[in-house]
């Protein structure tokens, strides 16, 4: 979707849009105050693993707060979405009401509203770059509640469109794991007419939203309803398949599969090869979140086994380290601690997440680093040995580096430790495709323009190519390789 | 032939020249190439803790320009880490594999913390021994003499707690009291320490009125400070000592053993020579003891140290008496 100046300018200029701007003088726009997000009680939540902390705002809330956006000429709030949103555009619908129109205009660049309006870090993307946030020092315009208004309304209203699907070209493309940029991918090149199969190595399509992000932050029914609509649009499924393993790409293409679009994802745990990291009781947040989000582990009529530790610690300052370690709370932890080498500052983690962390009786140990693990005699790590961290010049990320504060080592008791400390991009498609150009560290390497990488009918997209990419980056990069596959299978046939 | 074997690395070495860390010992090839020269060891190229937080930052910079998630970057140091650890192994393992001539891996500590874990690793690798190149520019006004002397002693002690192959340190002469540090720092159960270690030099150049990288070759005359020290230094020792900076030759090597070092460490004159120079300093060392009617090393090495001679000698600080005397 073009988001050019001259294309936002006309929309901007649009009559509807003058009239709502007279409604409100900026002075009274400016006086209002951010609308908080109503939640579920902490003390009620941290005994639901699938009941949303956020709820939602009301039409009316959604309103004020869509009337607090000024609707500026240059709408820099839009250089911090990484899909360019036209987000002026679609906060004026909902102040003037019009909720389907605000959730079409969403989803002229965005392929899950919904997901994203939970998950992405509004708050360092276009929430940073608002008017309030850049000039005027106060709380931004709250995007992300706006964007999830919009995309639930539209979905409980009944109302939900079925996107209009092109004749079919009879054209057979397959997309490689069923994460949100393949899912964005699907649901662009089913509408161009192509035979669109997803191929997903677990049981539940989703990806990452389903194995990684639990439900108290995203319902399944969410990604549900989103499935739904690409199966009905004519999107094949297919579970429990690895592409690498159960075909190759050669076995794919003999059954008339012509490009590929390869978003498997960053599915490797990584760990920090320390010593006692391999006792029993230590495990990746890969692992410990798919057994819950996945597996049920947490439901007792399923026998997905899992430890329920009473100390838990998650290394790691991420939203995935929130997710494990409010899991861990909600699986009868008595203390569960998040432990982090650098300053609350410097958390990658949604502000969001951890203020919800701290609600729910997460501790913080900041400025500390795990060194050593230890064992029973069984071999259950029961004490771990942690370092405490100074904090040096800034990095290249503008963040402060971490620096170890030489012999200030202590140890905490712990039964269960959860290592959330990144991914790795799935090693699979990257070893197994000969001439497929992959970085040093297992991502493909493609053309950013494109999407293309040095095999021509292969695409790819989301963190596969980026190592480790936002939700809505994920579909912006499955919409793109959609476009270009596209412009590529029509020129080459 | 005199026999010109010696001890240096808690190991018995064929030879008292040893190929220093450099670039030269960071590929098989060229280690392999060394140790047919003559090398009595070869010290591989040093992990520089540096150096991956340099990686690390160009990661970041081309990372961040792709939108990568922040989360994916937030310990990425450990990545880079671990890729590095995982070559040097295979480097290790790879010319343990192609060579009977002792190969010592080093490591740059800048904190403690992380490499003894590698210490660890390097030892499974099949390493004979392991320097730590300590290298600690004292230049931080927030730290004490004392917080600086403190970080050897841990290092040392938390690195012998996990290996059993020895270890020995290398150093820089930034010490308050040189000599009794490295008194303390010999009797911390290290095998050896080798003195000094050489820094990176800014210099300047006065057109464009810049800081630039100054040469980063020693020179045939830089030796004299590292002698001066061996000399002191080597009655002082309870371990082993070696000198590196500035042996260029064989008649320098000998100044060294005869102020008591042990062993050589000599990179620059790889650079500048090819390893063949080893195998010519090796030679020229075995016919200067024939013509000495030395038959080993231990026949000579210490006899002009600071302990077997006059300690005016090794210690006189001033030229006044010299320049005094001299005409112009």
């Amino acid at each position: 979707m073009s988001t050019n100046k001259e294309y936002l300018r006309i929309e901007r200029e649009k009559e509807w849009r003058t009239e709502l701007r007279k409604k409100i003088a900026n002075k009274d726009r400016t006086a209002m105050t951010r609308t908080r997000m109503p939640e579920l009680d902490p003390f009620i939540r941290i005994r639901y693993q699938d009941r949303e902390v956020n709820s939602g705002l009301t039409a009316n809330q959604a309103q004020l707060e869509a009337a607090r956006c000024l609707d500026c000429p240059t709408p820099t709030c839009i250089e911090g979405c990484p899909v360019s949103i036209n987000i002026p555009k679609f906060v004026k619908y909902i102040e003037q009401g019009s909720f389907l129109e605000a959730a079409k205009t969403l989803k002229e660049t965005s392929a899950l509203p919904a997901v994203c309006g939970r998950v992405c870090p509004q708050e360092k993307q276009c929430e940073a770059t608002c008017f309030y946030t850049q000039k005027m020092k106060k709380d931004p315009v709250a995007i992300g509640y706006l964007e999830r208004f919009a995309a639930d309304y539209e979905r409980e209203s009944g109302l939900m469109s079925v996107p209009e699907v092109a004749p079919s070209n009879g054209i057979k493309v397959a997309a490689i794991g069923s994460g949100p940029a393949s899912l964005a991918f699907s649901g662009d090149m089913i509408k161009l007419g192509y035979d669109v199969t997803v191929f997903e190595a677990l049981h539940e399509i989703g990806g990452v939203l389903k194995y990684g992000i639990p439900e108290f932050r995203l319902p399944n029914k969410i990604v549900d309803v989103e499935l739904e609509n690409l199966q009905k649009m004519g999107v094949k499924f297919v579970r429990n398949f690895i592409v690498g393993k159960t075909a190759s790409f050669e076995d794919l293409k003999a059954e008339g599969f012509e490009a590929f679009f390869v978003a498997s994802g960053a599915g490797l745990p990584r760990f920090m090869n320390i010593p006692g990291e391999n006792y029993n009781g230590i495990l990746s947040s890969n692992e410990y979140l798919t057994r819950v989000n996945l597996m049920n582990a947490n439901k007792d009529e399923f026998d997905t086994p899992i430890i329920k530790g009473k100390n838990v610690a998650v290394i790691g300052g991420g939203n995935t380290a929130m997710d494990s370690v409010r899991t861990a709370k909600r699986l009868g932890a008595e203390r569960a601690i998040i432990i982090y080498r650098r300053s609350r500052a410097e958390m990658p983690a949604r502000i969001e997440e951890v203020h919800h962390a701290e609600e729910e009786g997460i501790e913080f140990l900041n400025l500390a680093n795990p060194i050593e693990y230890f064992a029973d005699e069984k071999g259950k790590v029961n004490r771990i040995r942690v370092q405490r961290m100074g904090l040096g010049e800034p990095d290249a990320s503008g963040r402060r580096r971490p620096i170890v504060l030489e012999g200030t080592e202590y140890d905490i008791p712990v039964d269960l430790v959860v290592v959330a400390v990144g991914v790795s991009p799935n090693p699979l498609i990257p070893s197994e495709v000969k001439d497929l150009k992959v970085s040093k560290w297992g991502t493909i390497e493609v053309n950013e323009e494109t999407m293309q990488s040095s095999i021509p009918e292969l695409f790819a997209g989301g963190d596969i190519v980026r190592g480790g990419a936002t939700v809505i980056l994920a579909m912006g990069d499955g919409r793109k390789a959609a476009a270009n596959m596209d412009e590529y299978l029509q020129k080459n046939r | 032939m005199a026999n010109i074997s010696t001890r240096f690395f808690g190991l018995d070495l064929k030879s008292p020249v040893i190929a220093a860390s450099s670039s030269m010992t960071g590929h098989a090839e060229q280690v392999i190439k060394l140790a047919e020269a003559g090398a009595g060891a070869i010290v591989l190229k040093s992990i520089f803790e540096e150096e991956i937080y340099h990686e690390l930052q160009e990661e970041l910079s081309l990372r961040s320009e792709m939108y990568s998630d922040p989360e994916y970057l937030d310990y990425f140091d450990y990545v880079i880490k671990d890729e590095n650890i995982r070559k040097y192994l295979r480097l290790i393992a790879d010319v343990k594999a192609r060579t009977a001539v002792p190969i010592v891996a080093s490591i740059n500590c800048v904190s403690s913390s992380d490499w003894v874990l590698f210490a660890r690793k390097i030892e499974e690798a099949g390493a004979d021994a392991l320097e730590l190149n300590m290298f600690i520019c004292p230049s931080d006004v927030s730290k004490t003499g004392e917080n600086n002397e403190q970080f050897y002693f841990e290092t040392i002690h938390k690195v012998l707690q996990v290996v059993k192959i020895p270890v020995t340190i290398k150093i820089s002469h930034y010490f308050s009291n040189l000599a009794g540090m490295v008194q303390k720092l010999s009797q911390s159960g290290v095998a050896g320490i080798t003195i000094f270690n050489r820094f990176y030099n800014p210099d300047i150049d006065i057109q464009t009125q810049s800081v630039v990288v100054a040469d980063v070759l020693s020179t045939p005359n830089d030796f004299l400070m590292p002698l001066k020290w061996t000399g002191i230094l080597s009655g002082i020792s309870v371990c082993e000592l070696a000198a590196t900076t500035g042996i260029h030759s064989a008649e320098t090597a000998l100044k060294f053993i005869l102020a008591g070092a042990s062993a050589v460490q000599v990179a620059s004159v790889l650079y500048t020579n090819g390893p063949s120079v080893i195998k010519k300093m090796n030679l020229e060392i075995s016919d200067w003891m024939d013509q000495k009617g030395f038959q080993a090393l231990a026949d000579f090495k210490g006899s002009l140290s600071q302990s077997t001679t006059s300690a005016q000698a090794w210690e006189r600080v001033q030229f006044m008496k010299y320049f005094g005397e001299k005409a112009f």
